[in-house]
């Protein structure tokens, strides 16, 4: 009977929180929007007001797991724009920052690696894979690997004024930019602020 | 060795260069997750443009083109 009483005891402790169980949950990271400056930060209001009730918490938690987000370039535009410039910062730049479209690295990597065949990648199969034409991915390719934590890089939903957007002409239009967090082939996208070209992993992908 | 001049490289991501013929073309970088470029040469309306705006209108074809990658079907896919 007093050993009963005495789990009964402990077990309405540990519920209460006044005994520990070691088991301590982390901290939750702080908001992504306190990562970007007051013009992004804006930006990123307005876009989850209009996705509401989703946005960029509940994008980033549900579909980049881990927090990493991966994008690809052919290797000829890399070395034209990137290394030849000695580019700090990926993605299109102007006065209020530089703008990169970024998708979650496991499905990226998963895109990538299904599509190897005899040590090359298969352009028709990566844009299967990725609801976008295989011209967009023919010849050598880089393959960028970001962690958005470690970086501490502002980060949002994109919208129709950033940099590099294709915009829908028609509600028939696929191959374009369509508000809400996914690509038209369905691939979940963020648009990264400032990201980092020293704090990228880079992959060439044959 | 490039036959091609440099005329601008801009961190919008797009550059102008005048090839051996002294015909503009400007190569931007199109395209989200998956990013490529493409070329257009420029027309005489638009190198008159050019000639008298420089990079103000230079930066606005490149935004066309990224709006639009096909751009009416002028766009060449660079390898």
């Amino acid at each position: 009977m007093k050993k009963a009483v005495g789990v009964a005891l402990l077990c309405a402790l540990v519920a209460s929180g006044c005994v520990s169980t070691g088991a301590t949950r982390p901290p939750s990271p702080p908001p992504l929007v306190e990562r970007c400056d007051a013009t992004q930060a804006r930006l990123s209001v307005e876009a989850d007001q209009r996705a509401s009730p989703w946005g960029i918490e509940q994008h980033v938690a549900r579909n980049f797991p881990g927090r990493q987000v991966s994008w690809l370039m052919k290797d000829s535009a890399y070395q034209t724009f990137v290394v030849q410039t000695n580019a700090k910062n990926f993605g299109r730049c102007n006065d209020t920052g530089c703008y990169l479209f970024a998708a979650p690295s496991t499905v990226i990597q998963r895109a990538v690696q299904e599509s190897m065949k005899d040590g090359k990648h298969d352009p028709a199969a990566l844009g299967k894979a990725l609801g976008l034409p295989a011209r967009n991915f023919e010849g050598t390719l880089r393959m960028m690997t970001l962690d958005l934590n470690a970086t501490g890089v502002c980060v949002r939903l994109p919208v129709e004024s950033d940099p590099g957007v294709w915009k829908c002409t028609s509600p028939e239009d696929t191959d374009c930019f369509k508000f809400g967090g996914y690509t038209s082939g369905g691939v979940p996208e963020v648009m990264v602020i400032n990201a980092p070209v020293a704090q990228a992993r880079i992959e060439e992908i044959p | 060795m490039s036959d091609e001049e440099v005329l601008i490289q801009s961190p919008l991501l797009y550059r102008l260069v005048r090839d051996r013929s002294g015909a503009l073309i400007i190569e931007v970088v199109v395209g989200g997750i998956a990013m490529s470029a493409v070329r257009v040469r420029l027309d005489a309306r638009e190198t008159a443009a050019y000639a008298r705006e420089g990079q103000a209108f230079a930066d606005r074809l490149a935004q066309a083109i990224m709006a639009d990658p096909p751009f009416g079907g002028r766009a060449v896919d660079v390898p």
